[in-house]
């Protein structure tokens, strides 16, 4: 696998000729936006006048008139970014990725399934709306890997009936085979109650957890202070928990800054970073060649593939060899 | 006269409560050595094939090779206590590093297909070893602590029970077993 500077370099020599055409294209729609948006605004100016002037601006059909503009100019954004979002995934992503390494695929359209995530155990509530893209799937030294952006949504009812979406998960989400063999099934969660609460009562808090398996304490102080585990076998826990492998996830946990879940199930490592944001997104108001913004798609990429490196998934003990 | 029935009954809900718990991490102690024992057990069946397909090249390590061997049969007899078994384990655990350092020496060993088997299993083995133990102290360490600690060390010195030992976990072993540096030296 290429290093940073490596695919820095590529990004800004290989890929530049496309770079460049996006970037004109990227100008031209901001000005298109700027257009649209200042005839939209004064359009819409003239209409709230008019319709303070005649109903009030409480009026219902005010409000509605305010909502439906929102919405129009919501999907005017979409429509006309969606070609260029397109194009910047097909000619800067998918040769990025190849060039991380050559045994990954990516679809912009696909995501990972359902099933999947669900076995994962990490968010225990139903799912009624799943939606996801840019997927990658592919070996990284022999060992397949598979991740994409997911967003998870749950529904909820109020006193009304009215719906109400609520985000269960949005991030990206990982797969990859573990190398070592397991039976049961261990979750690593990021410590919220022992943060809030101590390690007395935030700690008796997550051993009466009635929807997770048992509570699992483990042998290093600062791994406890971040992460809380749950499992329904404390030797096999402890076996995919060594001392190094907890060390090495907190140095992950460290440099995402986002929360971070794990889980051990059916002889896979389950990893869910929760950025709440869509990752591959082409930046529209910043400049595609603007260091920082290249930074972040390389270093996005680089640290989920990286990550088989960094846990160490490639050194298999004998009996999975 | 309510209240003292109410105390009474509060009372005797937190004794059971306590009793309860206790008795949860004496039983979760006992399981746990369960498992330990399992993979000891894989251990003490390795042994024999590892000692005679290594003694014919280790010749100036035969001490070594008789020692592992003793202690196997030591800890095999029925009837020990999980004292004894934690010791002779890590005396067993120290004995077979030393084994694993003087394969070093031998060029042989290393091209001998048979014996890297072994001692990949070997390692695995350790592996899963290891994380018993600290499985085990941990659950020992609830226990110890419930044992110690007020309320519950009343109850505990009523129940009889005392406190156990954890296994000690050796320096060598808080650091990743790295399999690569092992085999290419």
């Amino acid at each position: 696998m290429r290093s940073t500077s490596e695919l820095t370099d590529f990004y800004y020599k290989e890929l530049y000729p496309s770079l460049n055409e996006l970037e004109e294209t990227r100008k031209k729609i901001v000005s298109q936006l700027k257009w649209y948006g200042g005839m939209g605004a004064v359009s819409f100016l003239l209409l709230a006048a008019w319709m303070g002037k005649n109903f009030g601006l409480l009026h219902p059909l005010s409000i509605a008139i305010v909502i439906g503009s929102i919405a129009v100019s919501g999907i005017t954004y979409r429509i006309m970014t969606h070609g260029y979002a397109k194009d910047f995934k097909t000619k800067i992503i998918t040769p990025l990725i190849g060039a991380i390494d050559p045994h990954l695929l990516y679809n912009p359209d696909f995501m990972i399934s359902q099933h999947l995530f669900e076995r994962s155990d990490l968010f225990q509530h139903t799912i009624d709306r799943y939606r996801g893209n840019d997927y990658v799937k592919g070996s990284i030294n022999g060992v397949p890997i598979e991740f994409s952006d997911i967003h998870a949504e749950y529904q909820t009812r109020d006193s009304k009936g009215r719906t109400q979406w609520h985000t269960l998960f949005r991030g990206l989400f990982l797969v990859a085979e573990f190398n070592k063999h397991f039976k049961a099934k261990t979750v690593i969660l990021p410590d919220k109650a022992e943060k809030s609460f101590g390690s007395l009562i935030g700690g008796w808090l997550q051993s009466i957890n009635l929807s997770r398996e048992d509570l699992i304490r483990l042998d290093d102080p600062e791994f406890e202070k971040h992460f809380v585990v749950y499992g329904n076998d404390p030797i096999e826990a402890r076996y995919i928990l060594t001392h190094s492998m907890m060390k090495r996830l907190l140095d992950f946990q460290r440099r995402i800054s986002h929360p971070l879940f794990v889980s051990f199930v059916h002889n896979h490592i389950h990893v869910a970073i929760g950025t709440s944001k869509d990752l591959f997104e082409p930046a529209v108001f910043t400049s595609l060649l603007d260091y920082k913004q290249t930074m972040e798609y390389i270093n996005t990429l680089r640290n989920t593939i990286g990550l088989v490196e960094e846990l160490k998934l490639s050194e298999k003990l004998w009996s999975k060899v | 006269m309510t209240a003292l029935l109410i105390i009474i009954g509060v009372v005797v809900l937190i004794a059971i409560l306590m009793y309860n718990s206790l008795i949860g991490k004496k039983n979760q102690v006992e399981n746990i050595f369960a498992g330990v024992d399992t993979v000891l057990k894989k251990r003490f069946d390795l042994i024999p094939n590892l000692v005679a397909s290594v003694s014919q090249y280790m010749e100036h390590e035969k001490s070594t090779l008789e020692k592992v061997t003793e202690l196997r049969a030591a800890a095999m007899k029925p009837g020990i206590s999980d004292d004894q078994k934690i010791a002779l384990d890590a005396k067993l655990t120290s004995a077979l590093g030393a084994i694993n350092l003087a394969m070093e020496a031998y060029p042989d060993l290393k091209a001998n297909e048979n014996v890297m088997h072994l001692q990949r299993s070997l390692n695995e083995i350790e592996e899963q070893i290891s994380a018993a133990r600290r499985a085990y102290n941990q659950a020992v360490t609830d226990l110890n602590n419930a044992i110690e600690m007020f309320p519950t060390n009343l109850m505990a010195g009523w129940m009889n029970l005392s406190r156990r030992a954890v296994f000690e976990i050796t320096v060598t072993e808080r650091q990743n077993v790295d399999v690569r540096a092992l085999f290419n030296k």
